[in-house]
């Protein structure tokens, strides 16, 4: 830090001598009309907080308020133009964070385009203090700010900004430049929870957004503000189109012969026309380039996906589901041959079957418009209590406490003796379906490609997925040599396929703690009730065993039917609402179920209300709850501001949901409304619609807007 | 220009494809920004003809066969200021000459905006600046620097020997207007005239170029 503040010294130091000389050498005779006089920009360095904390973070921000007709620059200034920067002379032991800019404007000057900033801009550090500052001796943050400002011409200006506050210990007030702050840091460009992609011709560029099931009409302007030189043609305009896919915006191509390459970065600014007028977000995109790159031939994403498949076997929720048929295999290595083979072959078909099947559902719900990838299963809370008794009834059969019989398992049957083709079928579709909470390394790469592909390809990928799982025991079955390297029978295998039943209850913990987090504790309370269910049958189908055929007839009946219970268990499970977090620090803001007379209950006590139209299905409605709802900022603001939050599920599309949905003229979610509070408004408050995508700055604005 | 490039142009020309490429998609394509297609690196220099301060007219074609370097300026410009207060454009331009290059520059301010001036005052900052131009161009139209698309001051071009446009961008690579940043700075002019006078392919053909908007009308 001394080395670069001297420096910086020096630099300012060498420009004021030189910017002297030149005045003095200046000729007389050709006017200059770029004036002197007050500068076009005023800067002042404001701070979040009033005081220092030692060792903590916090943010600062260089305001630039800007004569009227001119403008600053943005990181990528455009066609000309030159962005600020800050030379921080801070003392030893700080840190400062590089300048974050707000989200730009196109500037059209002339036929060039610039972005930049006119009126006003905060450009933000974050700043770290020393963990060993002193307290009680004040600080003061000095740095060199230059900047160019342009009207018709330009002219290079720069300023020394300092700020002297106080060192205490403790969490700061806030200081008297919090709300410029906090007012800048929601329109700082947040990155985008959508993929984008990029698709370059020699006359043209267009990036994709996959924003899916967005209103067309609702959307006011979309640009994009590319952050390197050359790419686009930054004065052209961008064409927009808006489909069920996303956003996709074309534009001319620029100068640079090389073109976009593999990705081009930016800002995406949205604008969405509201009843109370439009706002504006942005959002930094990466826009990854379609067939250039990294991108895969089929071939070698078949093969990605068959090492992935491969190492899927070693996964905790596989490897038992595998060792159960490599266990069956032990000491059949001479005999019978063409029945292993068999076996060999059913087990694969069962794998790839139930490959086959997965993929068509994940295809068609894509097809649908639904952005998900694999694990796309594990987002229903169903399905994920599903797994868990299946994973936890297999265990059960490892540990001996259940067995059930060769069809599934085949554990302690002999192949010769039990030559049931179709439970190696089943078992392969079971190693299947215990597969889906797992991902390989490998598998990420290979399945991205599949998505990105017809059908067909994608389909082939998948398969290729489902040979890689099946390929261990399918070599087994069908190389006697390699059979003959198992060990022999013995004691052994009962002790291995018992231990093998941990990784398994392992599975089965985390997929409990997967329905905590969509389910809640009464989800997993009534999950857990589920797998205590299936334990009691199990154990008293294994007690009834020895005993008369009255007694053993009995003991399969309760069993049943504590497993049906469990099974009646899995929809409850699923329906329970996540947990309400009172403090909501990392669980999001509290929520309840929305009615139409909790609403009117709670605006008749005059009390703000944020509601949260959305579906299991609404994809765009899940990434605004991850990416901005449930945010601590956001839980913090309605907290402190009295707001109630109702979330109404439109998920089974109840007709009173959509009539209010009707009532804002809207067919379908996400819909996000503000109704303010009585007292902050002196007329009858008319509820806020919010943008259809969610930032956490949009939301924080709005209640601070709508409430007291 | 690649000897593919001009094999595939004259195809085209030849074949009459390029003309009907070009129809259809001049329909399909985005809208280009205000000045069309700009000069492209690669490509054949478009000529053009503008009044030199001594009146004469003044075009590539004046020039057939020698290296040319067209600097767009705006004397007032702050980033033009830095290279010319330096002695940096200038020591450029004489040793460009010195080698037989051609130097035009070229001043496309529109009458009444910055960086704009009458024929004796640009043969008077000539002079008073000491600079070494084989001539200055006022466009004060702006038609030769929409041709070339030049955004900025200083915005520079090498042509080629053989016509072909080898060079479009920013003087230097360091996009400040501070004087201190000339030394050191890798000089995209100077490289890609070394590697046109070497016969080599200019290594860094298209650069951003960086300074004040040229005040086009």
């Amino acid at each position: 830090m001394a080395i670069r503040f001297l420096a910086a010294a020096l630099l300012v130091a060498t420009l004021a001598g030189s910017g002297l000389a030149a005045e003095a050498a200046r000729p007389p005779t050709v006017k200059t009309p770029a004036p002197p006089g007050p500068p076009r920009v005023s800067v002042t360095l404001l701070s979040e907080t009033g005081s220092i904390e030692p060792g903590a973070s916090f943010w600062v921000g260089i305001r630039q308020r800007i004569a009227p007709g001119w403008h600053t620059y943005w990181t990528n200034p455009g066609d000309s133009g030159e962005p600020p920067t800050v030379d921080w002379a801070l003392p030893a032991g700080w840190e400062a964070g590089p300048l974050v800019f707000p989200q730009p404007e196109r500037l059209p000057v002339g036929p060039l385009m610039s972005y930049g900033y006119t009126s006003e801009v905060v450009l933000l550090t974050r700043l770290t203090a020393p963990a060993g500052l002193p307290t009680g001796t004040p600080v003061t943050l000095r740095g060199r700010a230059a900047w160019l400002v342009c009207e018709k011409i330009c002219i290079p200006e720069e300023a020394d900004v300092t700020l002297t506050l106080p060192v205490v210990a403790g969490r700061p007030a806030p200081g008297a430049g919090a709300p410029a702050i906090q007012r800048t840091r929601r329109t700082v460009p947040t990155p985008s929870p959508w993929p984008a992609s990029l698709r370059a011709t020699p006359e043209t560029v267009t990036v994709s957004v996959a924003t899916p099931g967005l209103e067309p009409d609702r959307i006011a302007e979309v640009s994009f503000f590319p952050d390197r030189w050359g790419v686009i043609d930054h004065a052209a305009a961008q064409e927009v189109t808006i489909d069920r896919a996303g956003i996709a915006l074309r534009a001319a191509r620029g100068l640079l012969p090389e073109g976009p390459g593999s990705d081009l970065g930016g800002v995406l600014v949205i604008r969405e026309k509201l009843d109370q007028g439009e706002v504006s977000q942005a959002f930094v995109i990466k826009a990854v380039a379609a067939g250039s790159g990294p991108s895969l031939s089929l071939v070698a994403a078949m093969g990605l996906a068959l090492a992935g498949g491969l190492i899927l076997n070693l996964m905790p929720c596989v490897l038992p589901v595998l060792s159960i048929k490599a266990l069956a295999l032990v000491g059949h290595a001479e005999t019978s041959r063409g029945i292993v083979r068999r076996h060999g072959l059913a087990y694969t078909a069962g794998v790839l079957a139930c490959f086959a099947a997965l993929a068509g559902v994940l295809l068609a719900l894509r097809a649908g418009g639904a952005q998900i990838g694999w694990g796309f299963q594990l987002q229903s809370p169903l399905v994920v209590t599903v797994l868990a008794y299946v994973l936890f009834t297999l265990a059960l059969s490892l540990s001996g406490l259940l067995l059930i019989g060769g069809s599934l398992s085949g554990v302690g049957h002999g192949l010769a003796a039990q030559p049931g083709y179709a439970g190696s079928f089943f078992t392969g579709a079971l190693a299947t379906v215990a597969a889906t909470p797992c991902t390989a390394p490998f598998m990420g790469a290979a399945v991205g490609y599949a998505l990105t592909q017809p059908p067909a390809t994608a389909l082939a990928v998948f398969e290729a997925l489902g040979l890689g799982l099946a390929l261990p025991f399918l070599a087994l079955s069908l190389v006697p040599a390699w059979r003959r390297l198992l060990p022999r029978p013995g004691p052994w295998m009962r002790r291995l396929s018992q231990a093998l039943a941990f990784p398994l209850y392992a599975s089965v913990a985390w997929l409990v703690w997967v329905v905590s987090r969509q389910a809640g504790p009464d989800g997993v309370a009534l999950v857990l009730v589920g797998l205590l269910l299936i334990a009691f049958g199990a154990w008293l189908r294994h007690a009834a065993r020895g005993a008369a055929p009255r007694w053993r007839r009995a003991g399969s009946g309760i069993a049943l039917v504590s497993a049906a219970a469990a099974i009646a268990l899995a929809p409850l499970a699923a329906a329970s609402p996540p947990a309400a977090s009172p403090t909501g620090a990392s669980a999001g803001a509290a929520w309840e179920p929305f009615s139409p007379g909790r609403l009117a209950e709670l605006r008749a006590q005059g009390k703000p209300v944020f509601v949260n139209f959305t579906a299991a299905w609404c994809i765009t409605c899940l990434v605004n709850e991850r990416v901005a709802l449930r945010s601590p900022a956001v839980a913090e603001v309605f907290s402190r501001k009295g707001v109630v939050y109702l979330k109404a599920d439109w998920t089974s599309r109840s007709a009173e949901i959509a009539s209010i949905l009707g009532s804002f003229g809207r067919s379908g979610v996400p819909l996000y409304v503000v109704y303010p509070s009585r007292a902050a408004r002196t007329t009858t408050p008319q509820p806020r619609v919010l943008p259809q995508i969610l930032t956490e700055g949009t939301i924080i604005e709005a209640i601070e807007k709508e409430t007291l | 220009m690649t000897p593919e490039l001009i094999g595939r142009r004259s195809f085209l020309a030849r074949t009459g494809t390029g003309l009907v490429l070009a129809g259809a998609s001049s329909v399909l394509l985005p809208p280009r920004s205000a000045w069309a297609a700009p000069a492209k690196v690669g490509e054949p220099a478009p000529g053009f003809t503008v009044n030199a301060t001594n009146g004469s007219p003044v075009g590539l074609s004046s020039y057939k066969g020698k290296i040319v370097v067209l600097e767009w300026t705006n004397h007032d410009c702050p980033y033009v200021r830095k290279h010319y207060e330096t002695g940096n454009m200038q020591s450029l331009q004489r040793d460009a000459t010195a080698q037989g290059v051609v130097w035009l520059t070229v001043i496309s301010s529109s009458e009444g905006t910055q960086g704009y001036v009458t024929p004796p005052q640009a043969d008077e900052l000539t002079t008073s600046r000491k600079a070494a131009p084989t001539a200055v161009l006022l466009d004060t139209k702006g038609t030769a620097g929409k041709l070339y698309g030049a955004t900025n001051t200083p915005h520079m071009y090498v042509v080629d020997k053989g016509g072909v446009l080898v060079y479009a961008g920013a003087i230097d690579d360091r996009p400040t207007s501070r004087r201190a940043d000339v030394q050191g700075a890798n000089n995209y002019v100077k490289a890609a005239l070394d590697a046109v006078a070497a016969g080599q392919p200019v290594k860094t053909p298209v650069t951003r170029a960086y300074g004040c908007t040229v005040k086009y009308s």
